[in-house]
């Protein structure tokens, strides 16, 4: 397990590697709250905001959004309490970096969020997590309760007139609970069902108030924006995107791990081969997933020698995306039919059953992909994956439905050999060579 | 008028008002949109994705119950793209459904069988096993086969937007969600409203089950008989039998929308074709002697007779004639008519619970109707219990509250359900309900009345502002109350007086012809029920009843009825009404005759034959008018419902120039024309009223205990028990061992088996 940042000076993680790395004592020699007081004492909540909108920070759960601007989107006259929540229901799979930034700097977070919140008049920010992080909560905990005792949360922070308080809650594990919205439902101890949008949260989120939900590496960047300013975080990156951003980094490689890469990190081959040490055991790369289970998979031979750039705009690009940075590598002994299998299962398990086509669409598939490993696949069955895909895309009430035919389309487009094999009747499958 | 915003639809331009929905649009304007979980006045669900449309500059399909039409709004509604879509959501839909039509009570009228035939496949692709789940009951009344379910969730949220009771909910994950209640049984209210707006075969109704398709049934839209709210239902029946009530909107579209109570849905027609119906006229020749059959020559010629007799000797006023509120309106004014004009008697009444006179006689304002209370700012209820005695109103109460956003003061000594969706409570002493009214009437009665209600003087106070500083529509709503009080309320519209608002009444009697019988003038008798029992044997010799009397008027005058020289009686059944009776003529029920009923919103709605008289049984107001022919006299007019009705336009104002005819369509009511009263001097009610209440105990515990779901609705009646599965609700519900395998029916009789030997080991334990 490897934690580090390559490309660029350690941001996120900065304080991963020092002793008692979680406690407040540490951080504050290296640092923290800096960024709390600068903001409270010599900064209105709009300059906060500008200098997040400055940063080009966006969104590190998966959608990309700029952050200044779903924070603009907040009313400022609204009689309203508002919220700020943290989402630390990380649970995309191949996804483990804010589970690193809750259990080794959950000041950094804290602070953030504190920030937030000034930043948007919120005077209650929650942090939802999911129910599998049970000791990531106990730190969150610990953590709040020294930060309240050092007079970092509750009532009048840092002397001034700012007022927050902070909670930590728990998901019951549903992956569903990481949709924002569906978070908010089981938050407020409703179903874990997505809502409606619009309106957004921004405007109506949590019981009715505006609400800005964020992921736990995007708050985590906060302190730093405002520290060395919007512009300084965004010349670490590019244009459209600025800053770092985290890299689970999973299967096979030699060295798996957390790497910090600035955004438009050039090149994905590089950061296989050489950063991550590339595939162990002298095989070769067959696929990389690069942003969490819901993109699309990429073929080696649209990485190697083909200079992808890791950011927003060069993976899709290189036709896929960053997502949550869920970066699994797999070597020639994978079967993508399988590997897809399993993928679809997972979204068939947490499928919320809320609409049609995501609840009967998963289920389908993943009765058809049993059908075809049992050696009972039909070579029209390939058109019929797609169909279902195509059915579910696009016409769900969520955006879980699009992540569960994304990676099945793109497999079967981009993998076709590994599913003609199975759709043959058994007794050819065995003539034709299993992969490797 | 609303903002109009220009639409485009496939190529049409429309002027619409901005902001309705677009599925709404669509298909007002003739562009079908298919749909299962859209449904109108209840949250927006957007889940079955087949309404899915294109609107340009989207950059996905949109579903058009979830998107407000705005100006310059391009819409596609059919294309390939969008066919391919809902025929792909159809497949979805079906993948898991088992195709058992054949056996399921809603082939032929399922939503989802319908949608097939339009957007379905030719094909079926899916040949995956389907998930199975085992069929179940989740009460007496309610069959689930959860495998038809396609988690419209109408059931669900009518449960809680309508009934507020959140009995059924979902539950599971996934393509595992599954429709159920909690602890697997309904402890609810079981309106059957789940059953009713269920797209499919997965909520059915447990008392109809296998028993009919839904196209041998031939539907009679007619008004429910039960309560004052008046519902609109459709009687399905085969032949000569009533075999189901459904209020489904492709067959009925009344005031209640899919709306009917536990005992309108259910308990409306197993009475109906019971086997205790009453076959022939019976005359009992010699007191306690038997009731033997006759013909009915025989009967009509031995009442005319002795009701002669009697009138000869005693004079006319020694008989009494009694009609009832369940009768329509042409029985209750044929039997006014009997009274006056062939006996000659002013001693008539009806067996209704209280009398409304001197509210109808003092009423300063119109009454409301349902939609007018579903609509309203303000609704003041004072007393009453409309989720236990009138569903509907109950609903409308509560929908105003949740989806309209109206402002709702609760004045009850009882904490009734409706309590949840009050902004104010009052929560008054048992029984002072009244001074309240005194309070609200008379600011000098305010400390007075606070203290013997047991509240604050700045909760009246409260009430106060907000009735002289209610905006808009203000619906004042009560259940029983003294004379004094009802003229008190009846001139509230006065005193509270302003441009701004607009009171409207509506009063909680609770027969489902209540108020038709004060029309029809019956109440305005010179004795009530209670008065004549009290007189039987001395001032009255002989009394007609129509129908039977209450619990209540009986209540401690057991003997009255036996000191009768005669006593006739018209029934369904027999009742303690007809134990003493000398003639007994079985009379036609709702679903056997033509007529009208008038609800608690003073409207006029026909009741429809739906099955011709069962036995030997004629409809009430033929029986009285045999007797009265027999009598040699004659009404002049032809016999016949409507003929009748027309005398009761000619003759009645508040029903001037009302013909069936205008009646015909039940989406239409017809409000009659009550008169509107003056304002008139109220000191002297105020001063009773005062006296009254000075005697009310200030010490007195308030009721602290909401009552429990059904302690109303689930009491066993002349009607409600002759189905068999209200026995079961009364007996308090209980989940049986086993809700799979059988009928619950089945189960309470092992269940008492299981208690009966529990009970003897408990005892020889001991």
């Amino acid at each position: 397990m490897r934690i580090e940042a390559i490309g660029c000076e350690p941001l996120l993680l900065a304080r991963f590697n020092l002793e008692n790395s979680r406690s407040l004592e540490t951080y504050r020699r290296h640092g923290g709250y800096e960024a709390l007081r600068k903001a409270l004492t010599t900064m209105s909540p709009d300059d906060v905001i500008n200098e997040v909108k400055k940063s080009a920070l966006r969104g590190r759960g998966g959608a990309g959004f700029p952050t200044g601007t779903k924070w603009s989107f907040v009313p400022k006259d609204s009689p309203k309490p508002k919220y700020v929540v943290c989402n630390a229901d990380e649970s995309e799979p191949g996804t483990f970096k804010d589970r690193y930034l809750m259990e080794r700097d959950p000041h950094m977070l804290i602070e953030g969020m504190l920030i937030a919140a000034y930043a948007l008049g919120a005077r209650t920010a929650y942090c939802y997590t999911r129910g599998e992080y049970k000791y990531l909560i106990d730190i969150m905990d610990q953590a709040i309760e020294e930060a309240r005792a050092a007079g970092l949360v509750g009532e009048r922070i840092l002397g001034t007139d700012f007022s927050c308080e902070v909670y930590t809650h728990t998901g019951a594990g549903a992956y569903i609970c990481g949709e924002e919205t569906a978070l908010l439902n089981s938050l407020e101890g409703l179903r874990g069902h997505p809502r409606m949008k619009p309106p957004f949260p921004a405007v109506a989120g949590l019981y009715g108030c505006p609400t800005v939900v964020n992921n736990v590496e995007t708050l985590c960047a906060v302190p730093w924006i405002i520290m060395h300013g919007g512009d300084a975080y965004r010349s670490l990156g590019t244009e459209k995107s600025g800053g770092t951003k985290l890299w689970s980094v999973s299967g096979h490689v030699k060295y798996p791990g957390v790497y910090e890469l600035p955004m438009g990190y050039d090149d994905m081959e590089k950061f296989i081969m050489e950063d991550c040490g590339g595939i162990p055991n002298g095989r070769k790369l067959k696929a990389v997933i690069p942003g969490g289970s819901s993109v699309y998979i990429m073929r080696a031979e649209d990485i190697i020698g083909k200079d992808v750039r890791m950011d927003y705009e060069g993976l899709v690009a290189a036709g896929s995306m960053v997502g949550s940075g869920g970066f699994i590598v797999m070597d020639d002994t994978v079967d993508i039919f399988e590997s897809t299998k399993n993928l679809i299962e997972f979204y068939k398990h947490e499928s919320c059953g809320w609409c049609t086509p995501c609840r009967e669409g998963t289920d389908w598939l993943v009765k058809a992909f049993k059908r075809i490993a049992r050696g009972e696949g039909r070579p029209e069955d390939a058109q019929l994956l797609l169909d279902l895909c195509d059915n579910i895309e696009g016409k769900s009430f969520c955006p879980l439905g699009d992540a569960a035919a994304w990676p099945i389309q793109s497999a079967i487009k981009r993998f076709p050999e590994d599913f003609k094999r199975h759709l043959l009747p058994l007794a050819e499958q065995e003539r034709v060579p299993a992969v490797a | 008028m609303a903002e109009l915003v220009k639409v485009t639809i496939n190529g049409e331009v429309y002027e619409v008002e901005k902001g309705r929905l677009l599925i709404d649009v669509c298909r007002e304007k003739g562009h079908a949109v298919p749909s299962f979980c859209y449904y109108a006045d209840l949250a927006l669900q957007a889940s079955c994705r087949m309404c899915l449309v294109r609107i340009e500059k989207m950059p996905k399909l949109q579903t058009s119950c979830t998107v407000t039409v705005t100006d310059g709004m391009v819409v596609t509604t059919e294309s390939e793209e969008i066919e391919k879509a809902r025929r792909g959501m159809l497949e979805f839909l079906l993948a898991n459904h088992p195709l058992d039509c054949p056996v399921c009570d809603r082939g032929g009228e399922c939503e989802l069988q319908e949608l097939t035939f339009d957007w379905g496949n030719l094909e079926e692709r899916f040949i995956e096993p389907k998930n199975y789940q085992p069929e179940r009951y989740l009460s007496p009344m309610v069959a689930n086969d959860p495998q038809r379910c396609i988690l419209c969730k109408r059931c669900t949220r009518v449960c809680d937007e309508w009934m507020g009771e959140e009995a059924i909910e979902a539950g599971g994950r996934g393509v595992a969600t599954i429709i159920s209640a909690y602890g697997d049984w309904l402890n609810c209210s079981q309106c059957g409203n789940c059953i009713e707006v269920c797209p499919t075969g997965t909520l059915l109704d447990a008392t109809y089950r296998h028993q009919a398709r839904p196209w041998e049934l031939v539907r009679t839209v007619s008004t429910c008989t039960f309560c004052s709210d008046g519902c609109q239902l459709a009687l399905g029946a085969r032949g000569e039998e009533v075999l189901r009530t459904v209020a489904r909107d492709r067959y009925v579209n009344g005031i209640n929308g899919e709306f009917l109570c536990v005992k309108g849905r259910f308990a409306s027609h197993p009475f109906v074709n019971h086997e205790a119906r009453l076959r022939t006229p019976m005359i009992r020749y010699r007191k306690g002697g038997k009731l033997v059959p006759a013909t009915w020559d025989q009967a009509i010629e031995f009442v005319a007779q002795r009701l002669s007799a009697i009138k000869e000797e005693h004079g006319p006023q020694a008989i009494g004639i009694v009609g009832s509120p369940r009768l329509t309106n042409e029985a209750n004014y044929t039997l006014l008519r009997f009274a006056r004009d062939v006996i000659g008697t002013e001693h008539y009444t009806a067996t209704d619970a209280f009398s409304l006179v001197p509210f109808f006689e003092n009423m300063g304002a119109p009454l409301a109707t349902h939609r007018d209370i579903r609509y309203a700012q303000t609704i003041l209820l004072i007393g009453g219990e409309p989720e236990e005695l009138q569903p509907l109103t109950g609903k409308q109460i509560r929908q105003a509250v949740r989806n309209g956003g109206a402002r709702f003061i609760l004045i009850n000594s009882v904490p009734i359900r409706l309590k949840k969706n009050a902004a104010q409570f009052v929560h008054v002493r048992p029984g002072t309900e009244e001074a309240a009214l005194l309070a609200l009437a008379d600011a000098d009665s305010v400390e007075f009345a606070a203290r013997k209600m047991g509240v604050e003087t700045s909760e009246i106070e409260q009430v106060r502002r907000a009735l002289s500083e209610a905006q808009g529509t203000v619906v004042i709503a009560f259940g029983e109350l003294s004379p004094a009080a009802q003229k008190i309320v009846a001139q509230l519209p006065y005193i509270y007086a302003d441009d701004r608002r607009r009171f409207l009444f509506h009063p909680l009697p609770l027969f489902n012809n209540s108020v038709g019988v004060h029309d029809m003038g019956l109440m305005s008798g010179a004795m009530t029920a209670t008065e004549m029992l009290d007189a039987a044997g001395k001032g009255v010799r002989a009394l007609y009843v129509a129908g039977s009397f209450l619990q209540q008027h009986l209540k401690g005058r057991e003997e009255a009825l036996s000191k009768l020289d005669l006593l006739v009686v018209q029934e369904l059944f027999e009742t303690a009404t007809t134990e003493y009776a000398d003639v007994v003529l079985p009379a036609a029920s709702f679903a056997e005759v033509d007529g009208t009923f008038t609800n608690n919103a003073g409207q006029v709605q026909r009741v429809r034959q739906a099955i011709p008289p069962v036995h030997l049984s004629k409809p009430d107001w033929l029986i009285v008018a045999s007797v009265a022919e027999a009598m040699g006299a004659r009404f002049g007019i032809e016999l016949s419902a409507s003929a009748i009705f027309r005398d009761i336009a000619a003759n009645v104002p508040a029903y001037q120039g009302l013909r069936y005819p205008l009646l015909k369509d039940e989406s239409r009511p017809v409000q009659v024309k009550h008169e509107i009263a003056q304002r008139r001097d109220i000191s002297g009610e105020i001063e009773t009223l005062r006296a009254t209440i000075a005697q009310a105990d200030e010490t007195a515990a308030k009721i602290t205990e909401t009552p429990p779901v059904g302690h109303e609705l689930f009491k066993l009646g002349t009607l409600t028990e002759k189905l068999p599965q209200f026995h079961y609700l009364a007996a308090g519900n209980p989940k049986p061992e086993n809700t799979l395998a059988s009928s619950p029916l089945v189960q309470l009789t092992i269940d008492a088996a299981l208690r009966r030997q529990r009970q003897e080991m408990a005892l020889a334990g001991d």
